[in-house]
């Protein structure tokens, strides 16, 4: 593993807290602009698929669409499962124990 | 006397606190056993899984930053995702924070670290305004049973030999598209996904690397509360 993993960290809990910390300590009265409200709620919506669609279709900076990539399956799995309000832990395990089957038939 | 029967009342709404939250520490405690699983088997030692689990106290951008580590992403480009990912915390802080007033402001800084999206729906579900010491009580039952889950995943990640071949290495998206599919609420939400989507695969076919991520994350979602219509509070008011 690479050297600067303490270093990440750090900058990660620095990153973290300024999330945190700010906002609560000053708004202790008062509330935030409906418009920026909305945009904080849109972030997670637009960050998830940002990550997560690129990691099932890209591998290799090459576009991977195709039945026969298990994560494809698993992707619309897990979704579908976690949009019918199935358990979040329980949709993942399924998704993964799919892709793990697909891929020893494989 | 009554000052001691604020203090046993205080106590009791913390302790209300841990209760209301027990339902979701299992499910909170196996998240932070994925999480140790498969950190450790990215490579991360002991150590660096649990410090990060303390310091930055934030499962989602946690998954995020293993395989960006893993994969050779560089320092700011993690560093900025997880600020990114994190954002949300605004949200919760600016809605928890009147509830706090007449907390010390030292006390202020300390359990602004412990916010976190499960004691957050408890307190709010609980009653409006929340009531900051049932928020302090989830918090601790939450962290503590995320923390305690990192530890034992850490102790049985290191048994598991090639986790591709369980699918375990698919757990990643799988967690973001699990957690994106229970937020999608408005037909809107639905675009902005999309979009981000689109955009992010184009960036990465592009760019390669890992900045896809940020670039798609803020560039959506600022057009989508620049254009879309505002919503009324009781929308947002829900946890993500």
């Amino acid at each position: 593993m690479r050297s600067d993993v303490w270093f990440v960290i750090a900058g990660m809990a620095v990153a973290t807290y300024l999330t945190r910390a700010p906002m609560f300590v000053a708004l202790a009265r008062g509330t935030l602009p409906p418009r920026v409200r909305l945009w904080l709620r849109l972030v997670p919506l637009a960050v998830l698929p940002a990550l997560a669609v690129p990691l099932v279709l890209v591998r290799d900076a090459r576009l991977v669409i195709g039945w026969a990539h298990p994560p494809l399956w698993g992707a619309v799995v897990v979704f579908v499962l976690a949009a019918r309000g199935v358990n979040l832990l329980a949709s993942v395990a399924i998704a993964v124990a799919l892709v793990a089957l697909l891929r020893a038939l494989a | 006397m009554q000052r001691h029967s604020d203090v046993r009342g205080a106590v009791g709404s913390v302790r209300e606190g841990v209760l209301a939250s027990l339902a979701l520490v299992p499910s909170v405690f196996v998240y932070g056993t994925v999480f140790g699983g498969l950190a450790v088997q990215a490579g991360l030692t002991a150590a660096q899984t649990l410090g990060m689990s303390v310091l930055v106290f934030a499962g989602a951008s946690q998954f995020v930053a293993v395989p960006m580590l893993a994969g050779g992403a560089p320092a700011l480009a993690i560093i900025m995702t997880t600020y990114v990912v994190n954002m949300r915390h605004y949200l919760m802080a600016a809605t928890l924070a009147p509830a706090f007033r007449r907390f010390r402001r030292a006390w202020l800084f300390v359990i602004a670290h412990v916010i976190n999206d499960e004691s957050f729906a408890v307190a709010v579900a609980r009653s409006q305004p929340p009531d900051p010491r049932v928020y302090v009580g989830s918090a601790l039952a939450i962290s503590g049973a995320f923390v305690g889950g990192v530890a034992v995943g850490v102790a049985l990640g290191g048994l598991v030999e090639r986790p591709e071949r369980y699918g375990l290495d698919f757990a990643f998206p799988a967690v973001f598209l699990a957690l994106v599919a229970v937020q999608l609420r408005r037909r809107t939400d639905w675009l902005v996904a999309v979009a981000a989507a689109v955009l992010a695969v184009t960036l990465s076919l592009v760019l390669g690397g890992s900045w896809h991520i940020v670039v798609a994350g803020l560039v959506v979602s600022a057009i989508g509360a620049a254009v879309l219509p505002v919503e009324t509070p009781s929308t947002v008011d829900e946890p993500a």
